[in-house]
């Protein structure tokens, strides 16, 4: 159970950030320089909020109110910063030893053995850090942090060092060994929807130094609060709403259903690239199909992206390449889904 | 050829040594606390400290004379309660050669703490260890190269002092005649011969302690080049 409430002024920047966790990993998405790090910092008592709370369980680390403030090194924090800073002048084993501070030297070595088998890291032992792959780097400080059996564990874009191909292999890796060898709270900075969405539980937004959404990564993803919350998880398609009539809303001169039985509470609507689709038949689905005009095909490589006009309104569609031959030859329809389309407050 | 007196050599290598010492333990936490604080103390501190490179030796020697003379506070203090003689005395000498190469080692050492990856140091409070064993097992050893530098300068700086050392310590054959003063009374006795003799023995001793400074920050750093 984590409870962080932080506020900090740093000049031109405010962090103001609420939330609660049970258990889980609680992917914190955001641009840069949104604050995800500053959260991570004060949680670790590397960054001192102005006014606040932080809790892990029943053990108060900061409270501006009973005057708490648990220094850094007594807090039993795990981190893992973003470039992984492992001791360069100390080897594998002797960085994983590090955090073992007091305990008898025959007890460290028997620690660092057992945790290096976990990573995969046994024959490593000797080397120094800057001998080893970015993924082992990895693996070394993570296993630096899991030896010292942490409350918490904090993971700073952990694979923004990394090569894309090597990403999603070490993705699965880091996800098992965490599972296998840790049970408590993981808060996972991320600015990578997919990422995010691939490895955690829960999704928290943040936008501007405050945390906007917090909820199940599906209902963050497919509900996502505003404007600026649509963007964090990557939907382009966005549109103010120009009138409301039950299910109904018009947006420059469209008239769209929505899945909400009161279309009200919203002043935007919006809706991923990747869940707009194309039906060939005008029978098929009348509501919410329209005819449209090609602007522009971005090539990927297996999905194409096709920047389309209706009217006034830009849409942009995620399709596959083999399909884009037949939707730009000129018989298909647009058509929006009404419950994949979401209302946005302001 | 007359026996060569050696208590010059013996004495310039002291001095070194002990004023190497000392700006050691004063110098590295003076140059911590500076790459750590933005403020106008800090600046100010830093000035003043880069003042003995920029400053004339003898300017300098003039201000340690009235600091430390018999006629100033301090030095009356020391002379009254203590029976310590700074001015035309050995320790004069150190005193001399510790002013001038603690810049050196601070400047350098300043410079090493700041390109230390503060994150890194970071890892290791998150860690459990107190910020003075984070100093000792971790700042340190990744500065060393700019602070083994700093000692290397240093001490070539302080073995190689004339003018601040004539000033404060004076030319007391066996008592306060280091070195490079030797080297000029020689010269100015007209005697080339010795001179020659000492000049050959400086150079020898400072390269072997050159060289052998430079291989153990080798030893040390191992694991931290890049």
């Amino acid at each position: 159970m984590l409870d962080v409430n932080i506020n900090k002024d740093l000049g031109d920047f405010h962090l103001n950030v609420e939330f609660q966790v049970e258990s889980g990993i609680i992917g914190i998405l955001g641009p840069s320089g949104c604050g995800k790090s500053l959260t991570l910092q004060a949680i670790a008592g590397l960054l001192t909020p102005d006014t606040g709370r932080i809790a892990i369980g029943e053990r108060t680390l900061f409270d501006t109110e009973q005057k708490v403030n648990i220094p850094t090194r007594q807090r039993n924090v795990g981190y893992v910063f973003q470039n992984y800073a492992l001791f360069p002048h100390l080897t594998v084993a002797e960085n994983i030893g590090y955090g073992l501070k007091g305990l008898p030297k025959q007890e460290v070595q028997k620690q660092v053995d057992d945790i290096l088998e976990t990573v995969q890291l046994k024959g490593l032992a000797k080397r120094y850090p800057n001998e080893l792959s970015g993924g082992q780097q990895q693996r070394v400080a993570l296993a630096r942090t899991l030896v010292t059996k942490p409350d918490i564990l904090l993971l700073d874009e952990p694979f923004s060092a990394l090569d894309q191909h090597v990403k999603k292999m070490l993705e699965l890796e880091l996800l098992e060994i965490i599972k296998h060898n840790f049970s408590g709270v993981v808060l996972f900075v991320t600015h990578n929807i997919e990422e995010a969405y691939r490895l955690c539980d829960y999704i928290c937004l943040y936008d501007c130094g405050r945390n906007i959404q917090f909820g199940k990564k599906v209902d963050v993803l497919r509900q996502p609060v505003n404007k600026a919350a649509a963007r964090i998880v990557g939907c382009e398609n966005i549109y103010e709403i120009d009138s409301y009539e039950g299910h109904f809303v018009t947006v420059g001169g469209l008239q769209l259903k929505t899945a909400n039985t009161d279309a009200q509470e919203g002043k935007y609507v919006g809706i991923h690239s990747y869940d707009v689709t194309f039906v060939t038949d005008e029978n098929d689905c009348t509501t919410n199909t329209f005819r449209f005009d090609v602007r522009n095909i971005v090539e990927g490589i297996d999905h194409s992206t096709i920047t389309v006009t209706v009217g006034d309104l830009i849409f942009k569609v995620d399709v596959r390449k083999d399909n884009v031959k037949q939707i730009t030859a000129g018989d298909t329809l647009l058509y929006l889904p009404p419950e994949k389309i979401f209302l946005l407050g302001v | 050829m007359d026996q060569i007196n050696l208590f010059p050599l013996y004495l310039s290598l002291r001095v070194a040594l002990t004023a190497t010492v000392i700006t050691i333990f004063i110098g590295l936490p003076i140059a911590y606390y500076l790459s750590r604080s933005r403020g106008r103390f800090a600046d100010f501190l830093d000035t003043v400290i880069t003042l003995p490179i920029v400053l004339p030796p003898t300017v300098l020697g003039y201000y340690l004379l009235v600091l430390l003379g018999r006629q100033s506070s301090i030095g009356s203090f020391l002379e009254e309660r203590f029976n310590i003689m700074i001015v035309f005395t050995p320790t004069g000498a150190i005193i001399a050669a510790t002013v001038v190469s603690i810049p050196f080692l601070i400047k350098s050492a300043k410079a090493a703490f700041l390109g230390i990856d503060q994150n890194v140091v970071n890892a290791a409070r998150v860690l459990g260890r107190t910020e003075l064993n984070i100093f000792l097992t971790i700042t340190v050893p990744l500065a060393w190269r700019g602070i083994a530098a700093g000692i290397t300068l240093g001490f070539a700086r302080a073995l190689g002092d004339f003018g601040t050392t004539l000033m404060v310590a004076g030319s007391i054959p066996n008592q306060t005649m280091t070195m490079p003063i030797a080297i000029y009374d020689a010269l100015l006795a007209g005697n080339r011969e010795l001179a020659n003799i000492l000049v050959f023995i400086m150079t020898a001793v400072s390269l072997l302690v050159l060289y052998t400074i430079n291989r153990l920050e080798k030893r040390v750093s191992k694991g931290v080049a890049k």
